[in-house]
């Protein structure tokens, strides 16, 4: 067996010559994006945090411009939304930043990647869980108040138009939910199942 | 201007890339995507260079890092068959194609390519000479696993070498 492995090295020596990169090629890869998934999903997560805080800073500074009503309370209401938000953001961010790969094995790494990323999908599967009957609530909330309230619980009082709502909203809730865990799924799922088929065989 | 740190580092770099480049192409198999791979284990060791105590050997701990990268830390693109070999061939041909010992070479790169994520690091380590207690540490595994599973990735290789 020692045998066929130094022959299998003598083999190996034969390496061509790569093509060498230059000290000038390699100073400028210090300077570009890293492009591990968790520094991808830092950056995404960095530019919604600054966008929702961006949106919050003009929707307040809107907000005083507005006399009081319907609008004003609109305004609030998403404002207290786009805050949550934010904190969201933070904790995600926080979540990621635990995920350091330069001081660990292989086993330990592949073991800390998972942890990290099985929790940043429980934590965003939980938040949708939360902020979509939020968003269907505030829908049905807005249209009540464009429609004029008395106007739009009329509406209820017939059978019929109640039971196509209702349809209609568990169709809708179904549907958005579906898509999001499939493109969760796509986004993270299948490389998260490749990284623990690999620790299952180093554990094997 | 580059600072001191930076300029010892582009030399460590440039000392031991060949190290970077066989990660490389054992982990993917088109040109661009070899290219990435090489820029993101540069970064990644930039980045962890501080992690590096003097006790071990430099070349243990680039292992480690550039194994990290190119197993766990990429998410891989799926890129058409077809361009995957077609890029293949292309990686492999060169002036001394003919000759029985790049031929050898060749062989040996497309049977470690088809042995597991895992087994490639391992199998690449030890044809670099690391010792197996530095494939242990680097693996995350105790010698005695190293040593069983070297001995099955070697039966492994024998098979795909006969065929």
């Amino acid at each position: 067996m020692e045998e066929e492995l130094d022959d299998l090295k003598l083999i190996w020596k034969q390496q061509p010559g790569f093509e060498a990169k230059n000290e000038t090629e390699i100073g400028l890869m210090l300077k570009r994006k890293s492009n591990t998934l968790v520094n991808k999903l830092k950056r995404n997560v960095w530019f919604e945090l600054i966008f929702t805080v961006v949106c919050i800073l003009a929707m307040a500074g809107y907000n005083f411009t507005l006399p009081e009503g319907a609008l004003r309370s609109t305004i609030l209401s998403l404002l207290v939304l786009l805050i949550s938000y934010s904190v969201y953001y933070v904790k995600k961010i926080k979540l990621l930043n635990q995920y350091d790969p330069g001081i660990e094995n292989l086993k330990d790494n592949l073991s800390h990647l998972i942890e990290r990323l099985d929790l940043y999908m429980k934590f965003y599967k939980r938040s949708y869980a939360i902020l979509y009957p939020v968003f269907f609530g505030l829908g049905l909330l807005f249209g009540a108040i464009e429609k004029g309230f008395d106007q739009f619980i009329n509406k209820f009082e017939n059978p019929l138009y109640s039971l196509a709502f209702l349809i209609l909203s568990i169709v809708f809730m179904v549907g958005v939910y579906t898509i999001t865990n499939w493109y969760l799924k796509k986004l993270y799922g299948n490389h998260l199942d490749k990284l623990k088929t690999l620790l299952e065989e180093l554990k094997g | 201007m580059k600072s001191a740190p930076e300029k010892s580092f582009i030399n460590l770099i440039n000392e031991h890339q060949g190290l970077i480049h066989k990660v490389c192409m054992l982990y993917e198999t088109d040109r661009d995507a070899r290219n990435d791979l090489f820029q993101e284990i540069v970064l990644q060791l930039w980045k962890s260079i501080h992690t590096f105590r003097g006790d071990a050997k430099i070349t243990t701990w680039m292992y480690r890092i550039a194994l990290n990268t190119a197993i766990s830390g990429l998410r891989k693109q799926k890129r058409g068959l077809q361009t995957q070999e077609l890029e293949e061939r292309h990686f492999n041909i060169s002036d001394r194609a003919t000759d029985n010992q790049e031929e050898n070479l060749q062989k040996l790169q497309r049977c470690i390519r088809q042995l597991s994520e895992i087994e490639r690091g391992m199998i690449m380590m030890a044809l670099d000479e690391v010792s197996y207690e530095e494939i242990a540490e680097t693996i995350g595994i105790t010698q005695n696993n190293v040593r069983v599973r070297m001995n099955r990735i070697r039966e492994k290789l024998r098979k795909l070498m006969n065929t």
